[in-house]
């Protein structure tokens, strides 16, 4: 407790007096409960004693200035309050709200008194016995037009104010003023020390709202930095920071109590201030009147995320701080000014080498994919052409593949006829067998496309006789004179599968009386294969007749492809008499 | 009479083929057998044969190895072959007989007929000399063919073949000097044999070497025009491959 009380300052002490009288003079009656009531507070406090005296000197001293006061031009002067420093104040009774004595930051000297509804205003002066009064000096300024300049207090005006026995005060009254939507200032001065000006403010109009007038954007450039610009914000405001940009600065508009706005930035999200400032810079910004404007400066890093940010500007008068005055919250935000800043932190911003950098990496990149959609499509290009090449020897392939599947069961019937020769002592029968045998199966083995007439005659003949071995029936193998069979090219194992069919279908039931005719002829440039039997026939509907004649089927199908200048045409007539299959390759000749 | 010598690895087939010759060729004598290359070396020494029947495959060696072993080759050839494999497309260059297995005995007795018919019109077996050089190359690099005349063997180079033409089962050769040969084989086979080389079927009786083509003519359907001045024809089936063949040069 002592040490608060050494903390107390004068004017601290000025101030608890006065609204002790404050006190008192509201409840005029129960002054001396009062009275007694602030000595058994203070004794229950443990004042010390000398200090508890120094109070009620004090107390008394307010006693009597009142009654001075009120003598004074008539104006019901009513209370009284400290007025910052040397100075105390009377208001009339219009008064409901007084804010005295107001000081603020880096403003040692200045004190403020907030007085709206207040009319007149009477402003005293305070000394201590031994102080040289007439060092002093005081200036009157009103709406900052000088009244009184430099004047010095005469002794003659000074009264006593104070009875008690250690320090004796004295008082002169300064000026009574009308106060309503005015400013009264007072200054003063001790030429002993010239440069302590005590300034104090009277505060009569309403204390205006602070306006921004510019929101500033400082960025990086190659040469150091520049601003970006927003004058007269509305409510709101969108703020992008990018890597370059470093700090905010906020420009208020100018007036003569700069000193009492207060700055502060709350995150709307978590409604927690994160930022405060008194501290107004001059110099760089001018208002209209080529006055400097204040402003403060923010550094970007405050803004930890994007989102919504509350710029709260408000005079410095800690309002709940007056026991008996009585505003509410909606007044109090008429004095407040609130911007929202709408700040989106973009750190994926580039600089112009960067952007320079990742353009080349894109254009590199697309180029690439371009290139290689080119060397693709190139590829498949050249695919395509290789395919239409292949597609020429995949039908060969086909063809060849189809040709190989001589029936097994005619290859190990014949074996087994060869077998049975042997078995007979048929050796020469069986050497010539073997020989057929050998040469059927070897053409089947090579990939001959193409063998001669004379060829296809000869393997007919082999194939033949090899089934005789088996049927006892008859064959012939004609041809029209005019075609020269040496030369004569037809793709190979052409005829051998319609051949076999004759033989399975026609054959099978007959014994001696069947008849195989088989006729290479020409007709015009066509040539015409024909093989006849006199057989049980089939219907040449069903599809089933024996893998020799599906084989055919498909492989006219392919030789169509593969010859396109020429065309196979396949017609199978079969009766109860017999079958006859006839295949045309048309332009052979 | 003619002295024979047959070489085989499979004991089988040298006493198959003893038997059908004893049977079915009275003017061989069979002198001796012998069942790989270096047996063949001594017995064909030994007996000096005029006639050889040669397995061209035994193990891993080939009737070709015993050939190049030998420093007399004064005897005639045949080869013996189970299916077309190594070495008998430079058998067929050299015009050089052959016999597939099973043996058919109508061919062996062709063979032995033009052996003795050689035997006794040739001094010097040279087409044995041409088989070994043609071997040293690679088998589509041949620079010569031979040609089997009546009475003679030509060799000729293959740049020097403008065309082919068929004449039944013989065949014309001519050459860029004008001259024409011609062979007792058919067209077909020469088509077969020379198509590695470049040679283009043109049609069922024409064989063209594509370096003497000068353009295609599309009247009537197609027609080659030689450098010569020639108009050789083009059928109808052989139209693309000939387009095809002519592209690639």
């Amino acid at each position: 407790m002592s040490d608060l009380m050494i903390k107390c300052n004068f004017f601290d002490n000025i101030q608890i007096l006065c609204k002790t009288i404050h006190l008192l003079i509201q409840t005029l009656p129960l002054l001396f409960y009062g009275f007694s009531f602030a000595i058994i507070v203070a004794s229950l406090m443990k004042i010390k004693p000398d200090k508890m005296k120094k109070i009620i000197l004090a107390f008394l001293n307010v006693v009597i200035m009142l009654s001075a006061a009120n003598a004074q031009n008539g104006i019901n002067f009513y209370r009284s309050y400290a007025a910052g420093g040397r100075l105390a104040m009377f208001v009339d009774s219009a008064a409901k709200n007084v804010y005295y004595g107001n000081i603020f930051p880096n403003q040692p000297q200045t004190f403020f008194n907030y007085l709206p509804e207040v009319n007149n205003v009477s402003v005293q002066i305070y000394f201590g016995k031994t102080e040289r009064v007439q060092d002093y000096r005081y200036t009157i300024l009103a709406d900052n037009k000088p009244i009184v300049v430099n004047k010095l207090i005469e002794t003659v005006r000074l009264k006593n104010a104070d009875r008690g026995e250690e320090e004796i005060r004295r008082s002169a009254t300064l000026g009574s003023f009308s106060i309503k939507d005015k400013i009264i200032t007072i200054l003063t001065y001790d030429i002993q020390r010239p440069q302590d000006v005590y300034k104090n403010v009277f505060y009569g109009g309403p204390i205006p709202k602070a306006k921004i007038k510019t929101l500033a954007k400082r960025f990086a450039t190659k040469k150091g930095v520049d601003y970006s610009y927003i004058t007269d914000p509305k409510e709101r405001t969108n703020i992008i920071f990018t890597r370059k940009d470093d700090e905010l600065t906020i420009v208020k508009d100018r007036s003569d109590i700069d000193y009492l706005y207060y700055t502060s930035i709350k995150d709307k999200h978590t409604n927690k201030v994160i930022f405060e400032s008194t501290a107004w810079q001059y110099g760089g910004y001018l208002d209209e009147a080529y006055k400097l404007s204040p402003y403060i400066k923010i550094d970007k890093s405050i803004f930890k995320k994007s989102g919504d940010y509350e710029i709260i500007i408000q005079p410095l008068i800690k309002w709940d701080r007056y026991s008996d005055c009585d505003i509410s919250s909606e007044e109090i935000e008429k004095y407040v000014t609130r911007h929202t800043l709408s700040i989106t932190i973009d750190e994926e911003s580039y600089t112009k080498l960067e952007l320079f950098t990742y353009a080349a990496i894109v254009t590199f990149s697309i180029g690439f994919v371009f290139l290689v959609i080119l060397y693709l499509t190139k590829k498949s290009n050249k695919k395509k052409l290789a395919e239409k090449e292949q597609e020429g020897s995949m039908i060969k392939l086909q063809l060849n593949s189809i040709r190989s599947q001589l029936n097994p069961h005619f290859l190990f019937n014949a074996l087994s006829s060869i077998q049975n020769l042997i078995n007979k002592n048929e050796i020469d029968s069986a050497n010539k067998y073997l020989s057929k045998f050998a040469r059927l199966t070897r053409n089947v083995l090579k990939d001959n496309e193409r063998i001669s007439l004379l060829q296809e005659k000869s393997l007919l003949d082999d194939y033949l006789q090899m089934e005789q071995l088996r049927f006892g029936f008859q064959y012939t193998i004609n041809h029209s004179g005019d075609l020269d069979l040496a030369n004569i090219e037809i793709p190979s194992m052409l005829l051998q599968p319609f051949v076999e069919n004759a033989v399975k279908h026609g054959m099978e039931q007959k014994t001696t009386a069947g008849k195989i005719m088989i006729e290479f002829m020409k007709q015009a440039d066509n040539l015409v294969l024909t093989v006849t039997d006199n057989g049980t026939g089939f219907d040449t509907e069903r599809k089933y007749t024996g893998l020799g004649l599906q084989l055919s089927d498909s492989r006219v199908a392919l030789l169509n492809r593969v010859y396109k200048e020429n065309r196979f045409i396949l017609v199978i007539q079969s009766s109860i008499n017999g079958t006859k299959i006839c295949l045309t390759l048309t332009d052979w000749l | 009479m003619m002295r024979a010598v047959l070489v085989d690895d499979e004991i089988s087939n040298l006493e198959n083929l003893q038997a059908l010759l004893e049977k079915h060729c009275p003017q061989v004598n069979v002198v001796a057998m012998a069942q790989s290359v270096g047996d063949a070396v001594d017995v064909i020494g030994k007996y000096l044969p005029n006639l050889v029947f040669l397995d061209i495959q035994m193990g891993d060696k080939t009737g070709f190895d015993l050939l190049k072993l030998l420093p007399w080759r004064y005897f005639e050839v045949v080869f013996v072959t189970a299916y077309d494999q190594y070495g008998i497309q430079a058998v067929k260059f050299a015009a050089l007989d052959y016999l597939l297995k099973p043996i058919d005995i109508e061919e062996l007795m062709d063979a032995v007929n033009k052996a003795e018919y050689k035997l006794a019109t040739q001094k010097q077996n040279s087409q044995l000399e041409f088989l070994l050089q043609q071997l040293k190359k690679s088998e589509k690099n041949v620079g010569k063919i031979a040609l089997q005349m009546q009475s003679e063997i030509r060799y000729v180079t293959l740049s020097e073949i403008v065309r082919c033409e068929a004449d039944n089962t013989y065949t014309h050769f001519i050459l860029a000097n004008g001259e024409k040969i011609l062979v007792s084989k058919s067209l077909k086979e020469y088509a077969d044999l020379l198509h590695p080389n470049g040679f283009v079927r043109t049609h069922q009786s024409h064989l063209v070497n594509p370096k003497y083509v000068k353009s295609w003519l599309k009247e009537d359907g197609g027609i080659l025009l030689l450098m010569s001045g020639e108009k050789i024809p083009i059928s109808r089936p052989n139209r693309n491959m000939v387009k095809l063949a002519l592209q690639q040069l």
